[in-house]
């Protein structure tokens, strides 16, 4: 493990290196990933904290487990070991297993023997975690790999550089189309449009609060990405750490455990890294201190291989200029962009005649997006009143059977929603946990009412009438208790439930 | 539990104390009208409660002890030349007027014998020179395999196995269990006084009743989609087979019908599956130290069962 670990610092040595000395955005990338990757759980858990015998048992070949399984099926074969017995013959997978040594009556090929010794041990984690951990280690080794051929192949390097200078290129063009067609003027107010998208990032967030889904979060924070990166619109660096680790905790927060929550923060402090990383012209001074060594490198070698001159003072004073015209000089690059736009032939080429369609629908669509999106929560509040107003009728329906079903999933509904649920368990078995969470009286009651339920579902023979009052008690006496013994998060979720409900 | 079962469960708990659940599976196998495999070590009170069940509902009682050289015609009966009419007379073996038969470790049996053994078990009558000889109704066979000092043995192929309803096995008794035996065993042998408290007709009318309850069709369902899921488990070489799910619906109506209900739930179902499907699966690895038990206990885990899955609609439109 510690030689793993130890590789792993190589690694993020190296990079840091490479990033201090050649400041663009390939290495940029590279650092980001490097110090971004273990603080994924899964793949700091594969790379860091796994058994070395468990990986060397997950990489054995699949065919040599299963000829010592087949050996494995008669265990009548085997007795227990005597002193005086052949080491060759103890059966070393099943001792192993079964805590005293076992020997085999006949002498078996020595080939199974040698297979044998190599899975000597079992290990305890169980298969499908070990699959799932494949997998994870297979994804983390081909980012690597895929890393190092972006280092090593200038070809990818150039095919990356080129993406991004389209990705680029395309916003660009997106933008002059925007300033060219919908010329907006200087003095119009943008609060409106502020104004909407708080409201809608509001709303999509108390939609996934209430109801649970992540969905919209997941939504939101996509979409701020796009923006970002497709239509050139940037926030300070600042507000878009805030922005993502806010969102990025709303999405994360909810069952909500210390250990998701010390991984929450790892991902945060990654992120903002590799925000702070990836962001140009956040990083002047180390820009500025890598120009310094390079030029005090150059200098050291000049002076050693003999041929000692001045370095000229005018490199690195331009470097400077060229580096704070990136971080400051906002003026500059919207002046040329207003003159671009005014010649017709820079504007033929920034926007060849076949890729403008595409533009032209993308932005329509995202327009539309826009649009439509703050009546999204509406929607689904809708929806869900209407569902909540069918099913509510169906209570007093004159079918007692029915009746009695919609009661009792609403009593298993609002269980649920206050995470009183017993998963995939049958109704007839949640007694317990309900006994344990909310109050041994109302699980007694509950146990009773369900056994109706059943009945209801199940048996063919009429119903009594009176189940259905015996249930509505229930479902009230479920309301209540749970009132009783919720907490703010579940207090807001039972609200927003009965203003659906009633 | 029903008063009549509890009755029989209570004369049976005269000579097998403790084993209460164990008592409750092989009458539930019995109203199902299956056999069982009981899966055990010996001297436990397999014969005992084999015979104990025969007095205490009244069936008559065969019992086979299996070694290698038990032939089928030991089992099925034989034809045999009678010199004074000149003719072949059927001669009847074991099975022929056994209500309950013991087939004590039928692993030691030879492999024709152990086939002439389960046809009859599937067929309920046996066929002896092109005569067709119906069997007792009921009819119902306790096999028992010793798990130790096997070497010899043969073991039932995986075929036959599934054509018993449940694997049981009954266990050690705990100390309680044990010391009550040796108290009852200072005086009288205690099987003499297990009385008769239902009769053969009794138990066919039960027969009856129990393979009329209703099941609904999101039960059904509920079966379906448990035997599916274990056709397609990915630690498994063999899953249940559509035997396993008929067997299946036919324990979960006698649990429902013992629980004293007339209909069946999800709860049967989950609570006989492990007697009913452990010894139909084949695991593809046994060397990952994964029981069947645990793989099925993963399939009720993962399968929905029909009391959530009505949630989506199934159940209130049925």
């Amino acid at each position: 493990m510690k030689k793993r670990i130890a590789v792993y610092a190589v690694w993020a040595v190296l990079a840091c290196l490479l990033y201090f000395f050649e400041n663009h955005t390939d290495t940029r990338i590279i650092l980001a990933c490097t110090l971004f990757l273990p603080c994924l759980p899964a793949v700091r858990h594969s790379l860091f904290r796994e058994d070395q015998r468990t990986r060397k048992a997950m990489f054995l070949p699949r065919t040599t487990r299963s000829m010592v399984s087949r050996e494995e099926d008669e265990p009548g074969d085997l007795r227990a070991y005597l002193p005086g017995d052949p080491v060759s013959r103890i059966h070393w997978k099943l001792s192993a297993k079964r805590d005293t040594l076992l020997v085999r009556p006949q002498a078996t090929s020595s080939g199974q023997e040698e297979t044998v010794s190599d899975t000597a041990r079992e290990d305890s984690c169980p298969a499908g975690q070990r699959m799932q951990r494949r997998g994870l280690l297979i994804i983390a080794l081909s980012g690597l790999l895929a890393l190092v051929l972006l280092l090593l192949l200038p070809a990818a390097r150039l095919g990356m550089q080129g993406i991004l200078n389209r990705l680029f290129d395309a916003s660009e063009a997106s933008n002059a189309y925007l300033y060219d067609h919908f010329p907006v003027p200087d003095t119009q107010p943008v609060w409106p449009a502020v104004l909407l998208l708080v409201v809608m990032v509001l709303a999509l967030t108390a939609v996934s609060l209430l109801t649970g889904t992540r969905a919209p979060m997941l939504f939101l924070i996509f979409a701020c990405t796009v923006l970002q990166i497709y239509l050139g619109i940037r926030l300070p660096a600042g507000t878009n750490i805030l922005l993502f680790t806010g969102l990025l905790f709303l999405l994360m927060a909810r069952p909500w455990k210390w250990q998701a929550a010390r991984t929450i923060l790892c991902s945060m402090a990654a992120l903002a890294l590799a925000v702070l990383l990836l962001w140009p012209g956040m990083d002047v001074t180390t820009e500025a201190a890598s120009e310094h060594a390079r030029d005090w490198l150059s200098q050291t070698f000049l002076q050693i291989s003999g041929t000692v001159r001045e370095t000229p003072e005018g490199m690195t004073e331009t470097r400077h200029v060229h580096t704070q015209s990136l971080t400051e000089g906002d003026l500059p690059a919207r002046s040329a962009r207003t003159f671009r736009l005014s010649t017709l032939e820079e504007k033929q080429i920034s926007m060849p005649h076949h890729v403008n369609y595409l533009r032209i629908a993308l932005l329509l669509l995202l327009t539309v997006v826009l649009l439509v999106l703050p009546f999204l929560p509406f929607a689904m509040l809708n929806r869900h009143r209407k569902q909540a107003s069918e099913h509510i009728a169906s209570f007093q329906s004159a079918d007692t059977r029915e009746a009695i079903l919609a009661i009792f999933q609403q009593v298993i509904a609002w269980l649920e929603a206050t995470g009183n649920a017993s998963g995939n368990l049958p109704y007839a078995r949640w007694e317990a946990d309900l006994a344990l969470h909310l109050s041994p009286e109302y699980a007694l009651r509950f146990a009773g009412c369900e056994k109706l339920f059943e009945e209801a579902a199940y048996s063919s023979h009429p119903i009594p009438e009176d189940y259905r009052q015996r249930l509505l008690n229930l479902l009230r006496e479920t309301e209540q208790t749970l009132k009783a013994r919720a907490d703010w998060k579940q207090r807001l979720r039972l609200i927003y439930r009965e203003c659906l409900w009633t | 539990m029903r008063p009549e079962m509890e009755k029989v469960v209570s004369e049976l708990e005269k000579v097998i104390a403790g084993k209460r659940d164990v008592i409750g599976k092989i009458l539930m196998a019995l109203l199902a009208d299956g056999h069982i495999l009981l899966d055990d070590v010996p001297g436990v009170g397999k014969t005992t409660l084999a015979v104990a069940i025969s007095r205490a509902i009244g069936l008559a009682y065969r019992r086979v002890q299996f070694t290698p050289d038990v032939l089928p015609s030991d089992l099925v009966g034989f034809s045999m030349y009678d010199r004074g009419t000149g003719r072949l007379v059927y001669q009847p073996g074991a099975l022929n007027h056994a209500n309950l038969l013991l087939g004590d470790e039928i692993n030691r049996a030879s492999s024709k014998t152990q086939s002439a053994l389960l046809e009859a078990m599937e067929e309920r009558q046996l066929t002896v020179d092109g005569v067709t000889y119906p069997l007792e109704k009921p009819f119902l066979v306790i096999a028992t395999q010793n798990s130790v000092g096997t070497s010899g043995t043969q073991w039932l192929p995986f075929a036959q196995v599934d054509r018993f309803l449940v694997r049981l096995s009954l266990g050690y008794p705990d100390y309680e269990a044990q010391m009550a035996m040796l108290r009852d065993r200072q005086g009288a042998n205690p099987l003499d006084q297990v009385q008769c408290v239902l009769t053969r007709e009794a138990l066919l009318g039960m027969q009856q009743t129990v393979q009329h309850l209703t099941t609904k069709d999101s039960i059904l369902d509920y079966i379906t989609r448990l035997t599916m899921a274990s056709r397609t488990h990915p630690r498994l070489e063999a899953g249940i087979s559509p035997r396993g799910a008929l067997f299946l619906d036919r324990m979960a109506k006698a649990h429902a019908w013992m629980d004293g209900r007339d209909y069946v739930t999800g709860n049967d179902v989950q609570a006989v599956f492990m007697d009913v499907c452990a010894h139909r699966i084949l695991l593809r690895d046994p060397t990952e130290g994964i029981s069947a038990e645990q793989v099925l206990n993963e399939l009720l885990r993962d399968v929905e069962n029909p009391d959530h899955h009505s949630r989506l609609g199934g159940l209130l439109k049925r």
